[in-house]
């Protein structure tokens, strides 16, 4: 087991590098527009376009009272077994430990 | 004294003569003035004819008609300027005075004149001279006597207190003389009017006298002559700069940063300038309408009042009626005599002499000429103000500064860093070097440069030498040229290590900004397999670990796609017809998936060591724990061989336990019956290894010999919880896949009839055998899965595929013993299966079959 491993480059060469670690694992997607999605990454690019499997996705959406200033946060989950995100809403992507 | 001064000085100002012409923005007035004062002395003409060559006799006729002028009375060389100007100007004025009445009478200066312009070199605007120049000198001359106020009696103390005003005044800010201006042009009339009625008696006798002084005929000549504007601000201002500066006269226009000594003698002409600014205006205009003698020098100057400044054209107009009536009568009786108005006198005849379009053009021109002179005033209205050395030294400084930012810093590494952040030097940089190649030589460049640079400091060498203007200017030059080659020798390259200094200078620029952070990548194989290794002492960072193991699938991948790659790029298999270099090619293309394979071996880290405390254990399993992982297997096992195919078998035999898919899915507790289904995550990775790890271990095992069976079996007889592993479907599987590949062997073996080739293999199979059977009796009722709850799912295949493989090998009492063990699961199955749907039911009855079949018995018995 020597060497002979020269041509191998180096895993992380660059931030995008770390989102390849993730591939194939469960990651948690922030967007814009208050949306997280959670799902297995198959695939990304340097725009940050991901492809997503078994996607859950939560959108916050926020109901002001103008009377009660309280602020009502509504949740609202989908299911997506497979899921196309354009980068320029991606916001950040973080590796989620699954169990 | 003056004259003794000009006449020293004419050898030099006659060198600056020739020049005088050439110089377009500023016409010599000096040059012409010395000259023709020279000339004036004795004879004009002479003078002008023996210009070049004849400077010493000239001084010597100017001394003779000197004394003859002045008398015998001795007179100094030792001129004070800063000191006794004062006490000269009342000479100076005199002399002017002088002038004034002696101006020529109307009849010679125009011969004069004309003969002037052709020697003097101002032959260009020779015939159109004169007049202007005439009509100049009224205006000129009249003006310091309109800064006088009109009571003064004497015109001569008129012009000799303006003079004296203007010099005993250095300087005039440019407000000063706007104002002055302003208020002349509101004045002039008043004036002219004065100067008509107020110069006429004195003006007669020294026209008189004029004959007489040797040397004031040269004024009449000088003046007339003058076809330029400036000739007459000349003039006025040449009145006291010659007594000043006999010798300099002539340059200080030329060379304005002759001196401290220039800043004096050019206030006069600063002085004067309004004044003949003033004066030029009204030539434009009176040009046509002087038609007679008299009449037109007074309509000049009422022309010139609403002319020059409109606004107080209406206050003016009174004063210029005054003037007006006031010339008539004096006009006519002293016409001829006035000698301050000599010049506008004759002018009127000699315009009259010329053509109207001639006329007109001429003064078109000399308005021109007096603009820019005017202009070139204003420009140098400060000349002389440095010495030469000042200004060297202003330029030094300022290149001091494009070299460097910190101008005192002398250490060495100081500079640099200074002019790093230097923006003006990075420009002075950019524009003046080339792209620098050295990076070596810049440092000692630099702090020469910089050394040289503090020059003017004590210690330094060049402090030795005098002051002088040339040190100066050498300096200057020595210190561009290191300039320039310190900015050729600036290095290129982004960073800069100066010697002993632990900080790295960076440059930037647009294209590649300075980097903030300078982050040296580790030496990328070494410090990998290095922190592989150490991964496990990093036991309690669960997210390190994880991340390594990321990591090291992620290499194993890229090691993977370069082998595929490199697999696609084989050349055709070599026979005898190869050509060599092809079969070199090839040999090279094995050495390389030689090295390929090794590297991907290195990275699947089946062999690393085992460290028992890590929480994944072994890196290899960490791998094939994750989902990624597992489904590397298969590609991977295309790529090795077989040696490294048995050496991943036995390590996952070895450490099946740890195994996630065995680890996970087994109960906690291997004395609690109670089936329990595994988390949902985990059958997940339990199907995905069943789908995409086994195969590739299937495959091998159907090839194995009956000795890597039983080498196997013993290992994990020996080395691993059968009875936990028993409970998971991943160790139920490969349990089969041992003892059915046994089975098998021997059923070929048995096939041929060559039984007992082996035997004593058979006899540690069959004792394997039986030390699992025996390991498996007890756990039998708990393998299956729990299937109470959703019988139509239950995925008890492999159960069933065990339990037949085990059947087949074992013998009528361990079957008797299967049967027993099974018979409720198996009666449970057929119960379940009446009352599902016929397809469900039809398939978990041939999963029963299987183990049915087994044993020689079929669920169809069971069934009736």
């Amino acid at each position: 087991m020597a060497d002979a491993d020269n041509d191998a480059a180096p895993t992380v060469q660059e931030p995008l590098d770390l989102v390849r670690l993730s591939l194939d694992e469960i990651v948690f997607v922030k967007l814009r527009g208050d949306r997280e999605l959670k799902g297995r990454l198959h695939a990304y690019d340097s725009h940050c376009n991901l492809v997503l499997g078994d996607v859950e996705e939560t959108i916050y959406t926020y109901d002001e009272d103008e009377e009660e200033e309280q602020q009502d946060v509504r949740i609202m989950k989908k299911q997506s077994e497979m899921l196309f995100v354009r980068g320029d809403s991606v916001v950040l992507i973080s590796p989620q430990p699954s169990s | 004294m003056s004259f003794f001064g000009f006449d020293t000085s004419l050898p030099k100002d006659r060198g600056h003569n020739p020049k005088a012409p050439g110089f377009s923005l500023a016409p010599d007035p000096f040059a012409g003035l010395s000259s023709r004062t020279g000339g004036g002395e004795k004879e004009v003409l002479d003078f002008e004819d023996t210009y070049d060559g004849l400077g010493d006799q000239l001084d010597e006729t100017g001394d003779a008609f000197n004394d003859d002028t002045f008398g015998e009375e001795p007179v100094g060389k030792d001129f004070d300027f800063s000191g006794q100007t004062s006490k000269i100007s009342g000479t100076m004025q005199e002399e002017q005075a002088f002038f004034d009445a002696r101006q020529p009478p109307p009849k010679m200066s125009p011969q004069k004149l004309a003969a002037k312009p052709v020697r003097s070199g101002y032959e260009g605007y020779k015939q159109a001279d004169y007049i202007p120049s005439l009509e100049v000198n009224a205006s000129l001359w009249g003006m310091p006597s309109k800064a006088k106020s009109p009571d003064l009696s004497a015109s001569h103390r008129q012009q000799s207190s303006g003079p004296s005003v203007q010099i005993g005044r250095k300087m005039m800010s440019l407000e000063e003389v706007e104002a002055a201006m302003r208020s002349q042009s509101q004045k002039p009339a008043a004036v002219q009017q004065s100067a008509a009625q107020h110069l006429p008696p004195p003006s007669q006798p020294i026209s008189q006298a004029f004959p007489q002084g040797l040397s004031l005929p040269g004024y009449p000549t000088f003046s007339a002559p003058s076809p330029q504007v400036d000739t007459t601000q000349q003039r006025a201002s040449g009145g006291p700069q010659m007594l000043q500066r006999p010798t300099k006269a002539s340059d200080q226009q030329v060379l304005p940063h002759n001196g401290a000594q220039g800043v004096q003698a050019q206030t006069p002409q600063i002085l004067q300038r309004p004044s003949q600014s003033q004066a030029q205006p009204p030539t434009l205009t009176p040009g046509p309408q002087a038609s007679s003698n008299r009449a037109s020098p007074q309509s000049i100057q009422i022309l010139q009042n609403p002319n020059r400044v409109p606004g107080p054209a209406a206050v003016q107009p009174p004063q210029v009626a005054e003037g007006v009536g006031g010339m008539a009568p004096t006009g006519p009786t002293h016409g001829r005599g006035l000698s301050g108005q000599v010049p506008i006198v004759t002018r009127p005849e000699q315009l009259l002499g010329l053509s109207e379009d001639e006329r007109a053009a001429f003064l078109l021109e000399d308005a021109r000429r007096a603009k820019r002179n005017h202009k070139i005033y204003l420009l140098s209205k400060d000349n002389g103000l440095m010495t030469p050395q000042d200004k060297n030294f202003i330029t030094r400084i300022q290149l001091q500064q494009l070299v460097t930012a910190t101008g005192n810093v002398i250490d060495e590494h100081g500079p640099e860093a200074a002019l790093n952040e230097d923006f003006y030097y990075q420009v002075h940089a950019q524009i003046r070097g080339p792209p620098r190649q050295n990076p070596h030589q810049p440092l000692s460049q630099f702090a020469q440069t910089y050394l040289f640079q503090t020059g003017g400091r004590p210690g330094n060498a060049n402090r030795r030498h005098p002051r002088g203007g040339e040190n100066h200017v050498q300096r200057m030059e020595q210190q561009v040229q290191r300039a320039v080659e310190a900015a050729k020798l600036k290095p290129k390259n982004k960073q800069l290590v100066i010697e002993g200094s632990l900080g790295k200078i960076s440059f930037s620029n647009a294209k590649t900004p300075k980097p903030l952070l300078n982050i040296k990548r580790p030496e990328s194989r070494d410090l990998r397999s290095q922190s592989g290794t150490h991964v496990p002492t990093r036991s309690n960072d669960s997210v390190a670990t994880r991340r390594q193991t990321l990591k090291d699938i992620e290499r194993l991948y890229m090691t993977l796609m370069a082998m595929e790659d490199h697999e696609r790029r084989m050349p055709p298999p070599p026979n005898e017809e190869t050509p060599a270099d092809l079969i070199q090619e090839h040999i090279e293309w094995r050495q390389k998936m030689q090295e390929l394979n090794q590297s991907l071996w290195n990275d699947l880290k089946v062999m690393e060591p085992i460290d028992p405390n890590s929480p994944i254990g072994h890196p290899f399993m960490a791998i094939l724990s994750l989902p990624k992982g597992k489904k590397v297997i298969p590609r991977v096992f295309r790529h090795i061989d077989d040696q490294q195919r048995i050496t991943i078998l036995t390590m996952i035999c070895l450490y099946l336990d740890q195994l996630d898919v065995v680890r996970l899915a087994a109960p906690a507790d291997p004395n609690d019956t109670t089936a329990t289904l595994p988390p949902p995550a985990v059958r997940d990775s339990v199907e995905l290894f069943s789908q995409a790890v086994m195969p590739s271990l299937f495959g091998y095992v159907n090839d194995a010999p009956l000795q890597i069976v039983v080498g196997l079996l013993g290992l994990l007889l020996d080395r691993v919880n059968t009875a936990l592993i028993l409970r998971t479907k991943v160790g139920l599987a490969i349990l089969t896949m041992l003892v059915s590949r046994a089975e098998l062997i021997k059923q070929a073996t048995s096939a041929q009839s060559t039984q007992g080739i082996n035997e004593r293999e058979w006899q540690q199979w069959n004792a394997l055998y039986n030390q699992l059977f025996d390991k498996a009796e007890p756990v039998l009722p708990y393998i299956f899965p729990p299937s109470t709850n959703h019988p139509s799912d239950a995925d008890d295949v492999h159960v069933w595929q065990f339990l037949a493989a085990m059947a087949v090998g074992a013998n009528e009492d361990q079957q008797r013993r299967l049967v027993v063990a099974v018979k409720d699961c198996v009666n449970d199955t057929v119960e379940q299966s009446k009352a599902l749907p016929p397809e469900i039911a039809g398939r978990r009855l041939g999963n029963v079959n299987l183990f049915m079949r087994a044993i020689g018995l079929d669920v169809d018995l069971l069934q009736r």
